[in-house]
Parts: structure tokens; C-alpha cells; sequence
């Protein structure tokens, strides 16, 4: 098992080579730059900047001198948009307030989806199951940028139960993590449900109960644990996804988190954090997804690596 | 006796608790919380360029002059008086000599005087500004000052040669290129503003953060949460500090406008621009009615053309699509905001702008005629013209006045135009490119109150931006000349000429509408309307609520 880990882990070094090349490529393909003004600099000083930035160079020797500073310091470069700034500061600043965020939203799509999940499978084409159903075709139908507002107008404005928009205290986590969170617990609802309902048809629950193993005992430790496998899967992505930051519940709450970063420095064309950004992400995604297959290995005994 | 003593007594004590008890003064309270759309990318006043940076630079630092907020007029701020030379290319500013600059340390509350806010930081400030090292994009406002467009550009390399000096301690002396009667008020711009040599030779660019940030203006910086808030807290050694009455203002950043409206709605916010599709249910509100304002805003919304390009290197084409749609009726109906049409580039507010003048021709929509000029250009009922595409960036509040601009030329005039639209920055590769389109749409805000900065800035064939790749001769020299004029009556008259060819007989582009701001203020909030340079918090008052 360590010697798969470490060996998914030295894999991760050639993908994120492939990832920052394509992501250096496509970013200086596309028109406009760092310095596009809606009052266009004088060339002299649009120069300048250049140079400042080491532009001024051939770009096969920006990009290895970008990822030798990455390699050597761990220095992702400065902000174009924001003088006095480094990508690392952003990083520094924003990612633990997204991470928070995304946590949380995973908690709640986990404690709402989960059980959910279970409850419409067992009771499978009852009262209990249309409700459960109805809640998540509701949770992953409402978009995030309906559902937002939504939550802001009947709890904050409404009901005056929690403050409308910032982030820093208990009570204003909340409603970004309902919104974040609603739309997950509606995926991992469905497929929970699915997953059960294929698995308590199985010869070993017969067996289980056979045995004369109580019906908790039975759902939970031998159900719930293979059912949970296509779940562990999509978990994978969706932490990635939430942690590094959701631009819509970020705009909408006032959130500082990471989010913004990721659409803003395309936008601003500021390459620096463009790459930073997805080199983030993909770490992320590549993380989550080997957390992901270590767990089979616990779900499920059958599966061994080697 | 023992009685008349106690009875005088107490009428002594009454008279004494009555006097007392008199009319008060108002209560006041100490803070607000704004909201600036967005993180200021910095406060290095010759660096910043946009609305936040510029509206935390005037709070924390202090210009030459600033724009009174109800007239627009140049007034002292730094200096107290200014003169010029006869020959109009000499201007000598008088500072004052009580301000000073400040260190605050927010982890210790301290307060540290650092020294006298003199000419030579003036002087060092205007020469940072125009170097070319550091970039500062808001240089070209200032190439009125001699040599200075030639040090930015790198035709001259010595910084002494910038006509600004510091003749003593307290009197700073600018030579211009030619005669300008709005220079004062340039003087007195953010990127103008004095900035301190010893904390920026010894932070670079962090000199800004809290902490390492000297300041001299009415707030000084506490907390700044990168993309969360800034808090700024009142300068005790501020030289009108006396009169400023709110000690701490918390600037929250919501991008999301609905999401800030909601906060002021909920009390969290005591000041908030009207997102326009609230515009309506605000104005029926019968509490946010009151609280409603439509501010001023030195803005103008255009439609350029491409004068190089078929079919509107044609002047009577062009004349035609600009009175060939109804602008009140998109101001009725698509922005319900109390915009004004606009019949000039330069809207009312700005120095020698006919806007207002109701003998200079409006741009009413006339369909009878419009259809009459295009086929006095050769195309009868909108035959035979070339694909004509409208451009904008990509927003949904361009799409929907592209779309009515659209409808109308239809009905109107009987031509069909298509719509493209691309995002900003490579929209502005397009629109400055080789390629301009045909039509494209763009906005200009004033940097300065005065014609200079809208007809000559942004059309003047060679000196300024001339994005509608155009040229005419006479109104060239009519924007060159309104510049060097001293006469206040001779420049609104060449002014007027030049807007009269820009808009209305060349019709090179069209002015669609003046814009405004919509915003609600808490009715505690004694406040004014700055269209120019930030709002002047240091001026208002909150009351206790």
C-alpha cells in the first residue's frame, strides 16, 4: 500500500508539469494582456512593466524560469493585478477561508445527503422516499445563484436570524455553506439511494440478517459500507471543487476566499495567479482522488494495491 | 428665615438644572460602514487608477486642491492659494503649514508625527509619478506639465527637467506647456498627491501596508483583510481634525451589488448604490423612497464609429443612424434610472459643456429625416449598406440598450444590425486594434471637470485617444485652442464649436446618455455627493440612531 501511494504521489509530478504547460500555453494565446487598458499606455510604459515582469523575454525561457522558481523556492510569482502582492500572500490569505468554507459545505451535503439517502431507499416507493426525492431533484435543480439570494431574502432579511453577507463569525458561515452545501447533498442523496438500493438486494444482507444481526447492525456496518463506494468516488472531485473555492456562493456572500481568484486573473489576464490557480486545483484534485482510493481499500477488502 | 433660605435655594438649584437642560447640540455618532465595490489593488496614490483606490487615497492622503462637492470648483486643500505667471506657464502653490505626516501602528494605537508634509514631497511625488518605472497609468492626465510626457515616454532621462520644483519648504512651482486655466485643479488629483519618500525607499511596494504606511490626509489606515474590509480611523493630528466628527469608517468589499443592497436594507450598510433592476421597487418603497437620491456622475455613455469604415466614412450614414433612435425612450424603458439624453460627449458638470445649452441641437430621434440622409448618401430605405455590426463587452446592461438601439434602427430606418460582443480585454485589443468595428460602445468618465479632458482627451486626432479613427481639422484646432485659451467665455465658445462638429455635423460618434448615480443613504447620514475624486467622508456627520 505505501509503495502505491508514493508511487501515485511521484505521478503527480509529471501531471502538473502537463498542467501548467497547457495552462502557460492557452493563457498566452489569448488576446489582451496584464497590461490592456481601456486608456492605452504609452508603449514606453507598457515596456516598462514587461520588463519588470520578466515579459520581456522569449516565452519557452519565461515558462522554465517560472517553473525553476516554483521548483527551487516554492515562489509562484507576483500579482500583476495587484502590486505589492504574491501569488503565495493570495494563497496565503484566501485558501484557508475557501478550505473553510468548502469543509463545511461538504459536512452538510454529508449530513443532509447521506441519511436522506438512506431513509428513501429503505423505504423505497413510500411517502418518505417522494419526499426525499423531491428534496433532491429541489437541491440539485435550484442553482447556486437562485438559491443564494434565496436563502439571504427568508433567513437574513426575513426571519433576521443571521447577517447577510462577510464571513468571520459562526453565524455568517451558515447560509454560504446551506447554499454550497445543498446542491452536493442532492447529488450525494440520489446516489446513496441508488447504491443502497442495488446493495440490500444482495446475497450477504440475507446472510446478515440470517444470522439474526439487528437491522441497524446490518444497514450500517454491511449495507451503508458498500453502498458508500460510487459515493467515495464523486467525493473525490467535489472536495476539490469546494475547497479551492465556488466563485458564485463567494460573490454572493462577500466571501474573501479563493473562488474570485480563480475567474478575476483570467479576466485581468494576470498570468502569475492564472497559473497559480489551477496548479492549485489540479494538486487538489489529484489529492483528493488518491484519499479517495485509499479508502476503497478500507469500503471494500476485495480491492488491494500494489 | 430658615424657610426663604431654602426656598431661594431651590429656585437657584431649578434655575441652575433648567439652564442646563437647554436645546443641546445633535448627538453624533462616531462610525459608518460603506462598502467599496471591490479590493483596491493599491493606495500608492500615483499608482491608483481606480474609483476605491482613488476614493481611500483622498481619506488618506491630501492633494494640492480638491473639487467642492456641490459646485465642482477647485479649492485649497494642501495649499492655500495658488498664482499664475501673466504669460499664463507659471504656476506657484502656497502649501499650508500645519499638516504633517503620520505612523500608525494598529497593533499599539500609536499615533507618531513624522514631519512637516513639504513641497519637496511634492516635488519628489510628481517626479515618481511620470517615471516610466513606475508605470503609473494616469501620467497622460498629467503631460500638461512641462517635459513630462517626454520623461514618461523615455525621450528625456533626467528628472530635473519636469517642470515641477520646490522653491522652499512650503511653495512648489509648476511650468506647464502651455496655458491651462483648469490646472489647478489637476494639481490637486490623486496622483499628484505628495506621497513619502522614507517609508516607500524602505518597503518597496509594501510601503502601503498597515503598519509600514505613512499618511497626512483625515483617516489613517488601522486594517486592511485583503478582498474582506478596510477599516480606516480618524488622524488626531489631521489639521481640521476638530471638525471631523465620524472616528472609524469600516469599508466592507461586496462585489455583488443585490448582496450589498440587501446588507443596507438589513442595516449593515449606511450608504449603497440602487442596483437598476431595484430602481423601480425602490422608488415605490415608501421608506426607501426617501432615502433615494439621484446623485450626479460626470459620466457619458457613447457609441463610437469606425470613420474609416464602410458605411460610416460616410458623414450623412452616421448622421443618420444618431438621430435614427428615440434615447429618452431608452432611458424610459431600458434604464429607468433618471439618466438624461445626451446631445454632447461632455455632460453637464464639465467646464465649457453646451449639454445644458438649449440652443445647441438635440438629438431627438426623426426618422422622417433619417431616412432623407441615407438616401442622399445612396442608399434608399437601407439598401445596399454592408454588414453592420454593433460591439460591445459583454454585460448584460450593454446587451439590453444594444438590443432596444437595435430594435429602433429597424423601425426606424428600416437596416438591420447584429450584435457581437466580446469580453473586456480583448474587447479593448479590438476596439484600439488595426481592426476597430464599426460600431462599438464605450463610457467616459471625467479626471477632470473641463473639455480638455473629454473633446481633446479622447478625439483630437493626434493628442488624444481618437479610438474613431477620425480627423478633422477645425475641430482639432478648436479643442487645442479651447485648451490654451485664457478667456473662460472664449474657451465655451471654441468648446462649443468643437462638440457642435463632433457630434452633430460630423456626427464621428454618438452620444447616447448622461449617467447618474442612484444610491440610498440612511436618513442619519448627513453626507454629500462627490462626482469627482472620492467622496469627502472627513465632511460628514452621523447622527446617533
Amino acid at each position: 500500500m505505501l509503495r502505491y501511494i508514493i508511487r501515485r504521489l511521484l505521478w503527480t509530478i509529471p501531471v502538473l508539469l502537463f498542467i501548467s504547460l497547457v495552462t502557460f500555453a492557452l493563457v498566452h494565446a489569448v488576446p489582451g494582456g496584464p497590461f490592456t487598458r481601456e486608456k492605452p499606455l504609452p508603449p514606453e510604459v507598457e515596456a516598462n512593466m514587461r520588463r519588470y515582469y520578466g515579459m520581456d523575454k522569449p516565452l519557452p525561457q519565461q515558462y522554465l524560469q517560472y517553473v525553476a522558481k516554483i521548483v527551487t523556492k516554492f515562489d509562484f510569482g507576483p500579482s500583476m493585478q495587484q502590486r505589492g502582492r504574491t501569488v503565495n500572500e493570495i494563497f496565503k490569505a484566501h485558501l484557508p477561508i475557501s478550505a473553510q468554507l468548502g469543509v463545511l459545505a461538504l459536512l452538510v451535503a454529508l449530513i443532509i445527503g447521506v441519511p436522506l439517502g438512506i431513509v428513501s431507499a429503505l423505504k423505497q416507493n413510500t411517502g418518505w422516499d417522494y419526499l426525499g426525492m423531491s428534496v433532491a431533484v429541489f437541491g440539485v435543480s435550484v442553482p447556486n445563484i437562485v438559491l443564494g439570494p434565496l436563502l439571504i431574502w427568508i433567513f437574513a432579511l426575513g426571519l433576521g436570524w443571521f447577517p447577510v453577507a462577510g464571513w468571520g463569525t459562526p453565524e455568517k458561515m451558515v447560509l454560504p455553506a446551506l447554499a454550497l452545501g445543498v446542491n452536493s447533498s442532492a447529488i450525494i442523496g440520489r446516489l446513496t439511494r441508488a447504491s443502497m438500493l442495488q446493495v440490500i438486494r444482495e446475497d450477504y444482507i440475507r446472510t446478515a440478517r440470517s444470522k439474526g444481526l439487528s437491522e441497524r447492525v446490518v444497514m450500517i456496518r454491511h449495507a451503508l459500507k458498500n453502498a458508500f463506494i460510487p459515493v467515495a468516488t464523486i467525493l473525490g472531485p467535489m472536495f476539490a471543487a469546494l475547497v479551492t473555492g465556488t466563485f458564485v456562493v463567494e460573490q454572493i456572500f462577500a466571501i474573501p476566499g479563493m473562488g474570485k481568484y480563480f475567474i478575476t486573473s483570467v479576466t485581468n489576464r494576470d498570468y502569475p495567479v492564472v497559473m497559480g490557480t489551477a496548479l492549485l486545483y489540479a494538486v487538489f484534485l489529484v489529492i483528493a482522488n488518491l484519499a479517495v482510493d485509499i479508502t476503497y481499500a478500507f469500503l471494500d477488502p476485495r480491492i488491494r494495491y500494489t | 428665615m430658615n424657610k426663604r433660605f431654602l426656598l431661594v435655594s431651590l429656585l437657584v438649584i431649578l434655575a441652575m438644572v433648567f439652564t442646563a437642560c437647554g436645546p443641546k447640540g445633535e448627538k453624533l455618532a462616531t462610525s459608518i460602514n460603506m462598502n467599496c465595490l471591490s479590493e483596491p489593488p493599491t493606495h500608492d496614490p500615483n499608482l491608483a487608477t481606480d474609483t476605491t483606490s482613488v476614493q481611500n487615497v483622498h481619506l488618506l492622503y491630501l492633494g494640492l486642491t480638491q473639487f467642492d462637492a456641490k459646485t465642482n470648483e477647485t479649492i485649497p486643500r494642501l495649499a492655500t492659494k495658488w498664482e499664475v505667471s501673466s504669460d499664463g506657464l507659471t504656476w506657484k502653490f502656497f502649501l499650508r503649514k500645519d499638516a504633517v505626516w503620520v505612523h500608525y501602528d494598529p497593533a499599539t494605537k500609536k499615533v507618531t508625527e513624522k514631519g512637516p508634509v513639504t513641497a519637496y514631497d511634492v516635488e519628489y511625488s510628481v517626479k515618481r509619478m511620470f517615471d516610466p518605472v513606475t508605470a503609473s497609468e494616469y501620467a497622460y492626465v498629467g503631460y500638461i506639465v512641462k517635459n513630462s510626457q517626454k520623461f514618461n515616454t523615455g525621450e528625456i532621462t533626467d528628472p530635473a527637467e519636469v517642470g515641477v520644483k520646490a522653491l522652499d519648504a512650503y511653495t512648489v512651482q509648476f511650468t506647464v506647456e502651455e496655458p491651462a486655466g483648469f490646472f489647478p485643479g489637476i494639481a490637486g488629483m490623486w496622483f499628484m498627491n505628495p506621497v513619502p519618500r522614507e517609508p516607500i525607499e524602505k518597503f518597496g511596494d509594501k510601503w502601503v501596508e498597515p503598519g509600514n504606511v505613512w499618511t497626512c490626509g483625515p483617516y489613517m489606515m488601522e486594517t486592511w483583510e485583503h478582498s474582506n474590509k478596510i477599516i480606516m480611523v480618524k488622524n488626531p493630528k489631521y489639521y481640521d481634525a476638530k471638525n471631523v466628527t465620524i472616528e472609524k469608517i469600516t469599508w466592507y468589499m461586496v462585489n455583488e451589488e443585490s448582496t450589498a443592497f440587501a446588507m443596507y436594507e438589513n442595516g449593515e450598510l449606511d450608504v449603497c448604490p440602487v442596483p437598476s433592476a431595484d430602481l423601480d421597487r425602490v422608488k415605490a418603497d415608501s421608506v426607501l423612497s426617501k432615502e433615494y437620491y439621484q446623485a450626479p456622475n460626470l459620466c457619458t455613455y457613447y457609441y463610437g464609429f469606425n470613420n474609416t469604415k464602410p458605411p460610416f466614412d460616410n458623414k450623412l450614414v452616421r448622421q443618420a443612424f444618431s438621430i435614427g433612435f428615440d434615447r429618452q425612450k431608452l432611458i424610459d424603458t431600458v434604464l429607468k434610472g433618471g439618466q438624461r439624453p445626451a446631445k454632447t460627449f461632455a455632460c453637464p458638470g464639465i467646464f465649457g459643456t453646451p449639454a445644458e445649452d438649449p440652443n445647441f441641437p438635440a438629438l431627438t430621434l426623426d426618422a422622417a429625416k433619417a431616412k432623407q440622409l441615407l438616401a442622399d448618401a445612396g442608399y434608399p430605405d437601407g439598401k445596399g449598406l454592408p454588414e453592420i455590426t454593433i460591439m460591445y463587452n459583454t454585460s448584460e446592461g450593454h446587451k439590453r440598450i444594444a438590443e432596444f438601439i437595435q430594435q429602433q434602427w429597424k423601425e426606424n430606418l428600416g437596416v438591420e444590425v447584429k450584435l457581437a460582443n466580446q469580453e473586456w480585454a480583448t474587447y479593448l485589443k479590438t476596439v484600439y486594434g488595426p481592426d476597430t468595428p464599426q460600431i462599438f460602445r464605450l463610457g467616459w468618465c471625467a479626471d477632470y471637470p473641463d473639455e480638455d479632458n473629454w473633446v481633446r482627451a479622447v478625439f483630437h486626432s493626434t493628442k488624444g485617444e481618437n479610438s474613431i479613427k477620425w480627423s478633422n481639422a477645425e475641430f482639432d484646432k478648436a479643442a487645442a485652442d479651447g485648451a490654451s485659451a485664457s478667456d473662460p467665455a472664449k474657451r465655451k465658445e471654441l468648446y462649443a464649436k468643437a462638440e457642435k462638429i463632433l457630434a452633430i455635423d460630423e456626427a464621428a460618434m454618438i452620444p447616447i446618455y448622461y449617467y447618474t448615480r442612484n444610491v440610498c443613504t440612511k436618513p442619519y447620514v448627513e453626507r454629500t455627493y462627490s462626482a469627482l475624486g472620492g467622496e469627502q467622508i472627513e465632511n460628514w456627520k452621523v447622527k446617533v440612531h
